[in-house]
């Protein structure tokens, strides 16, 4: 089928407006062609027509993760579910909110703070509800807010197959039937499309504040760093290299040698908070944050400019040495030691070999669960930049198993996520 | 058969495989006793290896297999379907290892879900999913289950506490999915995998998160005048943003039977309803919350506030509300738990309407229930053989389960659909939202052998349970 073809079907399919020639800001993508169906029948609609003309699409919502995943085979139609928006209930007194896909973060903390509520999802605040549960974005508040699996209830979601489904509900508890919100979250659209979903919000603290402290080796920075994420009010607890610091706007004076910022959230209650804050200030020499550095920390960590940027998820007693053998690779470092998650950043395309060699040696040497965010197209093409170096071949046959199901055609995002599915 | 059971014996060993009439009897059901069937066989593996041969042996002979951890259940998820083999984990107990640095644990699924907090406790950790039935049920059975308990309002369900699993699956194959850093690459399969009955494999090894044993716990005892006093007060606490550890509501009816009972704990009996409150953080956290939930609670008419004064008052209450479903024994031979969950905001009315509906029946209906998650258990004493009065049971059943539908909740917030509750799926959902769970079900067991019958509705699984065997023949259902 021609791409012309193409279109006039989805034409005939959406109407005109909710086809066109990608833009400037969506080009980078690869693809010519962008639908942005207005409905979840809309979404239907097109998996259905792409299946049964042997065509695929590439899932996007603000594009803010375009360049997360493998290298993918060739894709015809970018289907932009930023249609699907809006705020469509938030019931203040049970702190739920229901919220179609394109909405962004901040549309929804926007809707949900002045009823005393969060929302408890760490990507920026430009990025889509749907394209953050699709990655399972992770934030710098994730020890505070948990990962994204827990603040979904339900979602109704359009298989690859084209069915429009619903998953879980509206409710905080809820084992009726299997659990599809998980498998669902994180799937990176190879399952299907997310349409809609309700979420758990977060109480908004009474309190939240901000400290830097530079902490010098001798200090034993990680153990230093998972004492204080292990107090009741640690909402963050991160430790930066001087250039990152300075890039978030935390540096807190001139750096010492191989001296590290640590940077804390306490939030909760004024009388828990005030406590943990004196904890810290009898541990460390700290100073107090008036702007929000962990915010712009969110940016930088998802869309920092960098040519190599890996994710280490460890446990937290292997941290220390797994962050020493990425800094001896010349790796600048976001360390989140009460999580186990290290941000390993190599600023030059040059640097890449050298990257993917300490991070498949740190992954194979501490167990970690490694990924690679960024990384420059040509080592992309060569690797699967998820599980590096690690077995996972058991958990991929049971992925294909599921996609052969949701996605027999092979609709959605052809190749990218782990195991090139 | 008879060579299946022999190829059992010399895997698990003479000792460990029940056969006989007389030793199956007690396996034909699990805590859901209105319905049962006996297995073709019981095996008690003790190893991971075992679990194994005795899939492939199953797999080979062509016979179906259930796995069972301590058959407490209330949804007959562990019931056997006929000529199946019953796999019961129970002697698989160990502790494999704590690592107390990261806070992980990996355990046997057999381990009783307390027992792993009492091991753990010298090193200030405990495991939070904390179901009512804890110094029983398993921790494999919590997986199966996602089980929750009276501390999911903070601590979340098991699937928030489960890392990775090591499990074997319907083919035979036994395999790892997850991680301990509980940031395993690829489709998140152990979270779709808890809570899923036990019907895509048979799990044979747990990696638990441990959780630090607070600072300091505050419990409160607060007497009401009725439920829906205490239901409003419930509302009004999650509203403030307060997170309590727990919330339970306890109603009249099961405060008399908990105070016959051994579990008696001096509730006031004169007390319309109870809230038992649990607030646990940092020590100086405590008092302003304490503060608020007796000021909230008294604008909705409590007439009593009690803080537990010491460890004795504070495992009074507990022992009090985690024996009221054993208390109800009392009241008659048979005990139906229903398990609905409802926006938390409803709860007054709902309640309302699910007593009108006991009444309604003529039936004695008690609720004792986590309010802080919306999850009723309304519970209805009867005698089972009284063929009217089950059968006012299963209709009262299906219209409390109907009204929290309509409500916008669902019909099980922790005791799974099992057998109990699997023809009541499509109350919630259409036909097209059960394929993904076939997919998922499919993609794990193709052949369909491994728990089959359970949580999905399907013509063809119908046949596969004897509806004669418990009374289930003169029940209509809709």
């Amino acid at each position: 089928m021609s791409a012309g073809d193409l279109r006039a079907a989805l034409e005939a399919e959406l109407g005109t407006d909710a086809v066109r020639d990608t833009d400037e800001a969506t080009r980078a993508t690869g693809v010519a062609l962008l639908a942005q169906p207005p409905s979840g029948d809309g979404v239907s609609a097109v998996l259905r027509l792409l299946g049964e003309r042997g065509a695929t699409a590439l899932i996007r919502g603000q594009g803010t993760q375009d360049l997360l995943g493998n290298t993918m085979d060739s894709v015809d139609v970018l289907l932009s579910t930023m249609a699907l928006r809006g705020v469509d209930e938030l019931d203040r007194q049970d702190g739920v909110v229901h919220v179609g896909a394109g909405t962004t973060l901040g549309e929804v903390a926007a809707a949900a703070r002045p009823e005393g509520w969060e929302l408890p999802l760490g990507a920026p605040a430009e990025s889509s509800v749907g394209g953050a549960l699709s990655i399972a974005a992770v934030g710098p508040r994730h020890l505070g807010q948990g990962p994204p699996r827990d603040c979904v209830l339900g979602l109704e979601f359009v298989l690859g197959s084209s069915e429009r489904t619903r998953c879980g509900g509206r409710v905080v508890k809820n084992v009726t039937g299997f659990d599809l919100a998980k498998l669902y979250t994180g799937s990176f659209g190879c399952l299907g499309v997310i349409e809609s979903g309700w979420l758990r919000l977060q109480p908004a603290p009474e309190v939240a504040t901000q400290r830097v402290a530079m902490v010098a080796p001798e200090q034993d920075p990680v153990g230093l760093a998972i004492a204080v994420s292990r107090r009741p009010s640690t909402r963050c607890c991160v430790l930066l290299d001087d250039a990152l610091a300075r890039e978030v706007g935390a540096a807190a004076g001139e750096a010492g040698p191989d001296e590290v910022l640590m940077l804390v959230e306490f939030a909760g209650s004024a009388p828990g908070v005030e406590d943990d804050v004196r904890w810290l200030a009898d541990a460390s020499t700290v100073r107090e944050l008036a702007t929000d550095a962990v915010d712009a920390l969110a940016t930088l960590q998802q869309r920092g400019e960098t040519a190599v940027r890996a994710r280490l998820a460890l446990l937290p007693s292997n941290c220390r040495p797994a962050v020493g053998k990425l800094r001896e690779a010349g790796a600048e470092c976001i360390v989140y030691p009460g999580v186990g998650l290290v941000y390993a950043l190599w600023p030059k395309p040059s640097d890449a070999a050298v990257a993917v060699k300490a991070v498949t040696d740190a992954a194979v040497r501490f167990r970690a669960d490694a990924r690679f965010e960024r990384l420059p197209f040509e080592h992309r093409q060569r690797l699967d930049v998820f599980g590096v170096g690690v077995d996972l071949r058991a958990a991929v046959e049971r992925m294909r198993a599921l996609k052969q199901r949701f996605d027999p055609a092979g609709v959605l995002n052809p190749g990218r996520f782990m195991g090139r599915l | 058969m008879d060579s299946l059971v022999a190829s059992l014996k010399d895997i698990v060993g003479s000792e460990y495989c029940l056969a006989r009439d007389e030793e199956l009897f007690v396996y034909e059901c699990d805590g859901l006793t209105l319905e049962g069937t006996r297995p073709l066989a019981v095996v008690l593996p003790d190893t991971a290896e075992q679990v194994q041969s005795v899939v492939v042996a199953c797999r080979e002979a062509g016979v179906p297999f259930v796995p069972r951890g301590a058959g407490t259940g209330l949804s007959g998820g562990a019931h056997a379907v006929p000529g199946s083999v019953l796999i019961e984990c129970s002697r698989m107990t160990r502790i494999l290892e704590v690592n107390v640095t990261d806070r992980i644990a990996v355990v046997q699924p057999g381990l009783v879900n307390a027992a792993l907090s009492t091991a753990v406790a010298p090193h200030g950790l405990f495991y939070a999913p904390d179901p009512s039935s804890q110094q029983a049920c398993t921790i494999g059975g919590n997986v199966a289950e996602n089980s929750g308990g009276p501390h999911t309002l903070k601590y979340g369900t098991t699937t928030q506490h489960v890392l990775a699993l090591e499990m074997v699956e319907p083919d035979g194959a036994r395999v790892r999915y997850g991680s301990p850093t509980g940031f395993a690459e690829g489709f998140d399969l152990v979270g779709a995998i808890v809570g899923s009955e036990g019907t895509l494999g048979i799990v044979t090894e747990v990696t638990v998160r441990l959780s630090p044993i607070p600072e300091a716990t505050e419990t409160l005892l607060v007497v009401f005048p009725d439920v829906p006093s205490a239901c409003r007060a419930v509302g009004q606490v999650i509203q403030t943003g307060l997170v309590p550890a727990a919330l339970e509501i306890v109603d009249q009816r099961t405060i008399a039977a908990v105070e016959d009972s051994v579990y008696a704990a001096g509730l006031p009996r004169d007390a319309g309803a109870i809230l038992i409150a649990e607030l646990d953080g940092a020590a100086c956290a405590l008092p302003p919350e304490v503060a608020t939930i007796r000021e909230l609670s008294e604008s909705c008419g409590a007439t009593r506030f009690q803080v537990a004064a010491n460890e004795q008052e504070r495992s009074d209450f507990w022992r009090a509300r985690k024996g009221a479903f054993g208390a109800m024994g009392r009241l008659a031979p048979d005990l139906y738990v229903h398990d609905a969950v409802v926006p938390r905001a409803k709860l007054p009315e709902i309640l309302a309407a699910v007593c009108e509906i006991g009444d309604r029946y003529g039936l004695r209906l008690s609720n004792v229930f986590h309010a802080g998650d919306g999850n009723l258990h309304p519970n209805i004493s009867f005698d089972r053989r009284d063929p009217d009065e089950l059968e006012r049971v299963m209709k009262a059943g299906r219209e409390i389960l109907e009204t929290c539908v309509r409500a916008g909740g669902v019909i099980t917030g922790e005791h799974g659909v099992g057998i109990e509750k699997r023809d009541f799926m499509k109350l919630v959902y259409e036909d097209q939202d059960l394929l993904p769970m076939l997919h998922l079900r499919e993609a794990f067991d193709p052949q369909g052998v491994c728990n089959p019958g359970k949580v999905i509705p399907q013509t063809r699984f119908c046949v596969e349970s004897n509806p004669h065997a418990r009374g289930y023949d003169r029940v209509t259902f809709e």
